[in-house]
């Protein structure tokens, strides 16, 4: 958990498509497979330059006709930049790139650059209301979604507490004092608030300690417990059928995939490997589920955890039980299809006879109809931020 | 001049369909399963190729169609709803619904209609003159493609070649072929079963609207006739491809996209193995068999004169979802293609 010491300091970055990567080595490997690829032969190159002389003398073309580089956010497809992992970036695209990295991480303005050693200070310093606002703000825009906002008395009373949000999600708090919070019988005995430390003051705690009670319950019938999703902007609480949660406050025996510990705490690290509810019983389907109420301002309960930053590292937690809605079904069973035998021995690509790969894809949890809104927003981050 | 070109700024996940404008020959009308619909001109420099227009959808996009002066689109996607969609405004609006999933999207040029074909096991006919009026035809199975000779070539119609025009081949899961007449509905000319043993994953029809070529999932493609006469189904013929014996076991890949030449009536097979071959079914000969793509083809789409291929290239969902985590980025190429397509002795 607390491992991420890195975040602040700025990740190698690849200047075509700005994706973020662990260490130079992977970027370089992916500027090698991704941007530096001859599509006329396999080879790879290890620059933009290189590839533009390959082309020019293995394949004869002439420099006016040479192709884009591939995969390339518009404007950065061409061969004038020499990009050799992180060497040669613009400095104008360097500057630009930390300041977006900034607004979206929620750090003031200028931190990134700084050294380590200073940024250490501004984290611990606790931040004024009105700076907490700010970051609220420009969170919630980076979110896209119109949560309520919070009171502001919430704001101010945890935030002495809490430190900011964005240290949240750059990197783990202090250890703070106990919160207040629902009474630990809800929770895992042990770690009563593993999950929780990362979370921001702004989802009002206050507001949040009602619906204590059920929080249990949202982790064990929903793959990612709250805390731990993705990048911001990532799955907003709709994935999670409203309609199928518990009321507040009842407390049911069972996941959906079968009996589980109860009271499961949002973020703690299952003592056993997360499946024991994944198998079970057939895919999860509430019943009662309605894609069309997957919009976060129907999710009360959950729509705090939309603005949490993700502060936790993922677990498999994530993919444990993705909410499978769709579920094929062979209509006319006496039309069902068996695959003949092969006279000799084969490998066939695709061996379903009976379904086309295109209704198997249909229904992965990405392609659900209402996950469709959500997941344009998540592809749309990286292009609103150019 | 390169022979094949990339095209800029690609659809983020798998192209589910591709067809060029009936109209203009550079216009490429793209469905994907990242929920858009896009239409690109793929001019011959890739400096001026240009996104023209993007429709976002509620959900992935199953396919896409021209209307007949290539002002209009129409797509069939996962939230079974059919669209109609403005080129030049880029307006979209709903045509209607049906019961699942829209698998396949066609317009007749030969009838002015709209004909889709869903999971739900039904083709519908739809006037997009007047919205919403439609009327449905059950079919045996759930419809995978559609086929008529007059949206592969145009021209079937104006030189008025057979009565074939207003066929409509329906290729449907368990291997089931149903060809409509989109004059009489009510039921279809002819029911009949694959020739091929395993499921279809492709369809097209020829050029001159004598028949159709099918691909299945098992790398095998086959060519068959509408006539009904012995004479001319002694003609239909399969042929093995898309696969490749490595240690002594044959792996095969799935032929997932075919396309016929509008005017050489030679055709074009895409599989998973990303090997792009064009034959020529009359003398039953392969004529030309372009370096293979890293990835599976997922479409093809001969344009209007028939000079371009597009080729779309993208991860389709053969190895589930564990394989989505290690496909490549979709790509669509645009290749020139010259005199390869072209039958031997073409006068």
């Amino acid at each position: 958990m607390a491992k991420k010491k890195n975040k602040q300091v700025i990740r190698p970055w690849c200047w075509y498509c700005e994706r973020e990567f662990e260490d130079e080595k992977v970027l370089m490997q992916h500027q090698k497979a991704k941007h530096f690829k001859c599509n006329l032969c396999p080879r790879r190159l290890n620059t933009a330059g290189g590839l533009a002389v390959h082309i020019q003398q293995v394949h004869k073309l002439e420099p006016e006709s040479l192709p884009r580089i591939e995969n390339a956010l518009p404007g950065r497809d061409g061969y004038e930049v020499e990009i050799f992992g992180m060497e040669g970036i613009p400095a104008p695209d360097v500057a630009d790139y930390k300041r977006r990295k900034e607004i979206e991480l929620g750090l003031t303005p200028g931190s990134i650059s700084q050294p380590p050693a200073k940024r250490a200070k501004t984290e611990n310093k606790a931040l004024t209301e009105d700076e907490l606002l700010a970051q609220l703000a420009a969170h919630k825009a980076l979110m896209g979604q119109n949560e309520p906002a919070p009171a502001s008395g919430d704001a101010s009373s945890s935030s002495a507490v809490y430190g900011a949000p964005a240290q949240a999600y750059a990197a783990p708090p202090a250890p703070a004092a106990s919160p207040p919070i629902p009474p630990p019988g809800f929770f895992g005995a042990g770690s009563p608030m593993q999950g929780m430390p990362g979370q921001p003051p702004f989802p009002p705690f206050g507001g949040m300690q009602p619906m204590g009670g059920m929080m249990p319950p949202i982790s064990g019938m929903s793959p990612p417990p709250p805390g731990m999703m993705g990048p911001p902007g990532g799955f907003p609480p709709g994935g999670y059928p409203p309609n199928g949660f518990p009321p507040p406050g009842a407390f049911p025996p069972f996941g959906p995939g079968g009996p589980m510990t109860p009271g499961f705490p949002p973020g703690m690290r299952p003592p056993f490997p997360p499946p024991p509810f994944a198998p079970g019983g057939g895919p999860p389907v509430p019943p009662s589920f309605v894609p069309a109420s997957a919009s976060p301002g129907n999710v009360p309960s959950a729509s705090p955890s939309a603005q949490m930053p993700p502060s936790q590292p993922q677990t498999p937690l994530q993919s444990a039980a993705p909410p499978t809605i769709a579920v094929l079904t062979i209509p006319v069973p006496a039309l069902a299809q068996i695959n003949p035998e092969f006279k000799k021995p084969t490998a066939l690509k695709y061996s379903e006879p009976n379904f086309s790969p295109e209704e198997v894809r249909s229904t992965d949890a990405q392609y659900q109809v209402g996950a469709g809104d959500e997941n344009k927003k998540k592809r749309a981050r990286a292009e609103d931020y150019l | 001049m390169a022979e094949q070109s990339t095209l800029a700024s690609p659809p983020y996940d798998t192209i589910s369909s591709l067809h060029f404008s009936p109209t203009t020959p550079n216009h490429l009308l793209v469905s994907s399963w990242d929920a858009t619909v896009r239409l690109y001109d793929t001019a011959t420099t890739e400096q001026t190729q240009v996104q023209k227009s993007k429709f976002d959808h509620r959900a992935a996009v199953l396919d896409c169609c021209f209307s007949a002066d290539g002002k209009l689109a129409y797509s069939a996607g996962l939230d079974n709803t059919v669209r109609a969609m403005d080129l030049t405004s880029e307006k979209l609006s709903n045509l209607g619904l049906h019961n699942q999933a829209v698998s396949s999207i066609l317009y007749s040029q030969s009838t002015n209609s709209v004909v889709t074909g869903s999971w739900d096991r039904s083709l519908k006919v739809w006037d997009p003159r007047t919205n919403a009026s439609h009327s449905t035809y059950n079919t045996r199975e759930r419809v995978y493609h559609l086929a008529s000779p007059s949206s592969t070539s145009p021209s079937t119609i104006s030189t008025g070649q057979g009565s074939n025009a207003h066929m409509i081949v329906v290729a449907q899961a368990s291997r089931l072929f149903d060809i409509y007449d989109l004059r009489k509905m009510d039921k279809p000319v002819y029911e009949r079963e694959s020739s091929l043993k395993f499921m279809t994953r492709s369809l097209a029809c020829m050029a001159n609207g004598d028949g159709f070529a099918i691909g299945s999932v098992e790398g095998r493609i086959a060519v068959e006739y509408f006539d009904p006469n012995s004479a001319t189904q002694e003609k239909k013929y399969a042929f093995k491809c898309h696969r490749q014996a490595i240690d002594n076991v044959d792996h095969v890949w799935p032929v997932n996209a075919l396309a016929f030449h509008p005017i050489y009536n030679t055709f074009a097979s895409g599989g998973s193995d990303g090997a792009l071959s064009v034959w020529d079914h009359e003398v039953k000969k392969r004529l030309r068999q372009y370096p293979k793509y890293s990835s599976p083809i997922s479409a093809l789409s001969f344009n209007v004169d028939g000079s371009k291929l597009a080729v779309a290239v993208g991860y389709t969902w053969d190895d589930g979802k564990d394989g989505a985590s290690k496909a490549e980025q979709p790509a669509i190429f645009i290749r020139d293609v010259g005199d390869g397509v072209k039958p031997k002795g073409w006068a």
